[in-house]
């Protein structure tokens, strides 16, 4: 077959022209086996039998070589020189044969007609579909010769069907010719847009991994850990740096599901519910959780993947090595708590022996002597004050300063604060009034010793700025969820300018202030914190040369806001 | 003066120490001064048992908190009025509810005194409130 086919093939560019070639080379081809076995039976036949003479075969010993070699000359013009004039040629020499074929009147007027079908028909197929017309024309004249021959009319009506089957063949040659040039452009078609499709998706493909290539190199060269969940919420990429904070193989941890990565048993026991509630639910603005791996200290955070449509598919996590940061954050805390007792301490002793002194605990004094001993007491208060504002400030910073709810009754705040502030407002000459509005509850939820702590600041503050006039303090309600503390005073207010850093660190009103008053202006700033760290806000309203009011508002039903360690 | 009520005082800065005893003489107590925790531990097994107790919680060797540990969980000596002495907030909140009293650093003369006075048994009020300073 291979053979055959190799036979028949022609490699020529146009394909309508091929396929007429290879239809042609198929008929040679088949016309030459014929033949040639033919002959080859004929010879058989002849040595075995004794009754056919050699006059019977000489039809059998021309034509048969003749047929032959016909075939081979044809095979050749149709192979290597022309389809058009081996189709030609091999039609004719059909033609030819046929005379040979039958009686002249057969063929003219008999049995025989039917055999002009044959060129008329492939004419269409293997050389145009006119060259019908040419061979109906032929196939006639030759009727027509062969009649006259036998002295007979031409046979009309033969020579009219042969047109008609050439019309036929003509059209369905020709229709079947247009179908094949339209399913050839069709393809044509078809495949240049599969061509343009494959190298724009090749170019498409390019790009990702042009793009792919670049979040790679990201992953690879960030000195933070990434761990990417998919939605099954399982790992799917781990990148280098991760292996090199946690120590564990990045390919060990690629596929690994949430539930079993958070109880590796590296990480921190206690650490480890935490770790999994914060995987299991990522949030853009969730603050970042510190989780105990191994010897470090790693600070962790987790967003989920969203897509431009806003679906979510997956979450990505980043750790970061906080060692470093934990334990300087760590020196700072025992610091503060180094500086606080050791601060404390003397200054303790300091103040007491003043105390005793003026208190006259060893003998009585003169009135030298006393002021002396009241000079040294006043002055070492300052000072623990201003450490003690520090200390707290410094606490506040490192999130160790706790609010502890509780019911308290509200006269009592007023009560503790007229204990500890009459005294002071008093010796400078001013009136301190406390009001409680009657919508206020009798009892409050809050921390009575941190709203303490506010109103003492505050207060003070109001007595040290005011020289004349009251310090006012009122509890109200500022609407049904939310009671409110005011301090007014009648001092010389703050200007506006100056109001909206009133509780930064170490702001003061003037520096002059600062030196008559004492205070480093931690006070505020301290209020500020602890007011936020109830849930509360602090307000500021003054006028130059009348007066402040600071307000505070707090939730009737307080939700402690956790302050964020820094 | 045996007569006294005994007031233990387990400080170790020597200044504090001297001004603790001053406050407490002051409330008509007998006193007794330690300067270190592990003598201090060894102390509140030993008789005479002091009737009240000044609690420094930053001691060298065995911290204060421990010591009031031992001396609320032993029957014998739970009975012992502690007041708890620190500069440490922090710890000042966390032993709020342990201790009898909690008294936060710098502490006065007159504070203590007059807190030890309401502490003598001869005294005959009721339960006091936590008195607290800051």
């Amino acid at each position: 077959m291979r053979l055959f086919s190799r036979l028949t093939n022609l490699e020529i560019s146009d394909p309508d022209d091929a396929r007429k070639r290879k239809l042609l080379n198929i008929l040679v081809i088949s016309v030459f086996v014929f033949t040639t076995l033919g002959t080859l039976l004929a010879t058989i036949y002849f040595a075995t039998s004794q009754d056919i003479k050699l006059d019977d075969l000489k039809m059998v010993y021309v034509s048969g070589p003749l047929l032959i070699l016909g075939t081979v000359l044809l095979y050749i013009i149709n192979r290597y020189w022309s389809g058009q004039v081996a189709g030609y040629a091999f039609l004719l020499l059909m033609l030819i044969v046929f005379i040979f074929a039958d009686t002249p009147f057969e063929l003219s007027n008999g049995r025989s007609l039917f055999v002009f079908v044959i060129p008329i028909t492939m004419a269409s197929l293997l050389i145009r579909p006119m060259a019908s017309f040419v061979f109906a024309a032929l196939s006639s004249i030759e009727i027509t010769l062969l009649a006259l021959s036998q002295s007979l009319p031409p046979n009309a009506p033969a020579i009219t069907g042969f047109f008609l089957i050439a019309l036929v063949s003509w059209l369905s040659a020709n229709s079947m010719e247009k179908a094949i040039i339209e399913l050839r452009t069709l393809n044509r078609e078809l495949d240049h847009r599969v061509e343009v499709r494959t190298r724009e998706l090749s170019e498409a493909l390019t790009r990702e991994l042009i793009e792919a290539g670049k979040t790679q190199a990201i992953l690879q060269g960030i000195a933070d850990g990434v761990l990417v969940f998919n939605q099954e919420n399982n790992i799917v990429v781990a990148n280098p740096s991760m292996g090199i904070i946690t120590g564990v193989r990045p390919n060990k941890l690629l596929g690994m599901d949430l539930q079993t990565f958070c109880q590796r048993e590296e990480i921190f026991a206690e650490d480890r519910p935490r770790l999994l509630n914060l995987l299991e639910k990522p949030s853009q603005n969730a603050a970042a959780i510190r989780v105990r791996w191994n010897k470090k200290t790693l600070s962790v955070n987790a967003a989920p993947v969203v897509s431009g449509l806003g679906e979510t598919f997956g979450s990505v996590a980043v750790f970061r090595d906080f060692t470093r940061e934990a334990e300087i954050e760590q020196m700072k805390n025992n610091f503060v708590a180094m500086v606080s007792h050791e601060l404390r301490t003397p200054l303790n002793a300091v103040l007491a022996y003043a105390e005793m002194l003026r208190d006259a605990i060893f003998g009585p004094l003169n009135t030298k002597q006393f002021d002396a001993a009241q000079r040294i007491y006043v002055n070492s208060q300052r000072l623990l004050n201003i450490i003690s504002d520090l200390l707290d400030q410094a606490q506040i910073e490192a999130g160790r300063l706790k609010i502890q709810l509780a019911q308290t009754h509200t006269v009592d705040l007023i009560e503790n604060l007229r204990t500890v502030m009459e005294k002071p407002a008093h010796d400078k000459g001013l009136e301190l009034t406390t009001e409680i509005a009657p919508e206020v509850p009798t009892t409050i939820t809050c921390d009575a010793h941190r709203i303490q702590q506010i109103l003492v600041n505050l207060v003070n503050n109001a007595i040290k700025f005011t020289s004349q006039g009251q310090v006012s303090v009122r509890i109200f309600l500022a609407d049904p969820h939310t009671w409110a503390l005011a301090v007014s005073d009648t001092g010389p207010g703050i200007p506006p300018d100056d109001q909206a850093y009133v509780f930064e660190p170490f702001w003061q009103v003037e520096s002059i202030t600062t030196r008559e008053h004492g205070g480093i202006g931690l006070g505020l700033s301290i209020v500020k914190r602890l007011v936020t760290l109830m849930g509360g806000d602090i307000k500021l309203e003054s006028t130059v040369g009348k007066g402040s009011t600071f307000t505070v508002t707090l939730p009737l039903q307080p939700v402690l806001q956790e302050e964020e360690s820094k | 003066m045996t007569d006294k009520p005994l007031a233990l005082i387990i400080e170790d800065d020597e200044d504090l120490c001297e001004i603790f005893a001053q406050a407490l003489q002051a409330a008509n107590f007998a006193t007794e001064t330690i300067r270190d925790g592990k003598t201090a531990f060894q102390r509140i097994t030993e008789e005479p048992l002091p009737h009240t107790i000044i609690l420094d919680l930053h001691l060298p060797q065995v911290d204060g908190s421990q010591i009031l540990k031992q001396i609320k969980s032993n029957a014998n000596t739970s009975g012992i009025r502690v007041v708890i002495t620190t500069a440490d907030t922090v710890s000042a909140e966390l032993l709020r509810d342990e201790a009898d009293f909690v008294l936060v650093k710098p502490i006065s003369f007159a504070q203590l005194r007059d807190l030890a006075a309401r502490l003598h048994p001869s005294r005959k009020t009721g339960p006091l409130g936590h008195l607290r300073s800051g």
